[in-house]
């Protein structure tokens, strides 16, 4: 896939504005970032998300972790219990998404995000 | 709880490696009702664990098959990085409830959206035909 500079710049911005939003929500970028390169960029489903796994590579959330840490706000034992999990199931989930062809992973992804979305509005507006 | 965590973070991971996202959509969630943290200690705890690369296995696997956009995804990386910053600063002035609730509209209109699009062409191909 070749990248112009243009195109490069717009992505640059594109993420930002995610990066504002997980900021701003406190959740990862990957869920907003894969259905926007999707739609605006054109990326087929599954260069999408090995895309955004590439973007969540670095330890983004850094800064924002050492402002819980500091305020005491982090459980140890339950995070380092998860992580294992989170690797391996990460292998597991990769190798069902290389069974789906590239629209059937797309339907999936949208009602994941969907539900996901759903959640989100129905926890912060039903209490 | 120690089975629980252990159990949440399989889970969890095949949705990373499925969608190719971070997990603390789900992660943070998850740890208030099922682990009864607080919002807090959960987004704290989100954070922490989230450090170390944990989606690397799942991304060589979609490097394998090359579908994956190195250079777009390093500059992603740099867009979090900034926008993380300057979302976090707006967010201590906005209703915290309002926006999840927002968000979760977007979520759903981004679904819908995807959901419609037709199958993606190639499009260098298209333009050589």
């Amino acid at each position: 896939m070749p990248d112009s500079a243009p195109r490069l710049l717009l992505i640059l911005a594109m993420a930002t504005g995610v990066g504002a939003l997980s900021g701003l929500f406190g959740v990862g970028g990957g869920v907003v970032l894969v259905p926007l390169l999707v739609l605006l960029f054109d990326y087929e489903q599954h260069c999408a998300q090995g895309t955004s796994l590439v973007a969540l590579v670095p330890p983004t959330g850094l800064l924002a972790f050492l402002n819980y840490a500091h305020a005491g706000e982090v459980s140890w034992t339950v995070g380092l219990l998860i992580m294992p999990g989170v690797f391996l199931g990460g292998i597991a989930g990769s190798r069902i998404a290389q069974k789906l062809s590239p629209d059937g992973l797309r339907r999936a992804f949208a009602v994941i995000l969907f539900a996901i979305g759903a959640w989100q509005a129905i926890s912060s507006w039903m209490k | 709880m120690h089975l629980q965590a252990i159990v949440l973070g399989l889970v969890v991971g095949i949705l990373v490696g499925f969608m190719g996202v971070g997990g603390g959509v789900v992660l943070v969630p998850a740890m208030v009702y099922l682990l009864h943290f607080d919002q807090h200690l959960a987004q704290g705890t989100s954070l922490f664990l989230q450090l170390p690369p944990l989606g690397l296995g799942a991304l060589l696997m979609y490097w394998r098959k090359q579908q994956v956009d190195l250079r777009a995804g390093a500059i992603c990386a740099l867009g979090f990085f900034l926008g993380g910053y300057f979302g976090s600063r707006v967010a201590i002035g906005l209703s915290s409830r309002d926006l999840k609730g927002y968000f979760g509209i977007f979520l759903m209109i981004a679904a819908a959206l995807l959901w419609r699009r037709k199958s993606a062409k190639p499009k260098a191909k298209v333009a050589h035909a």
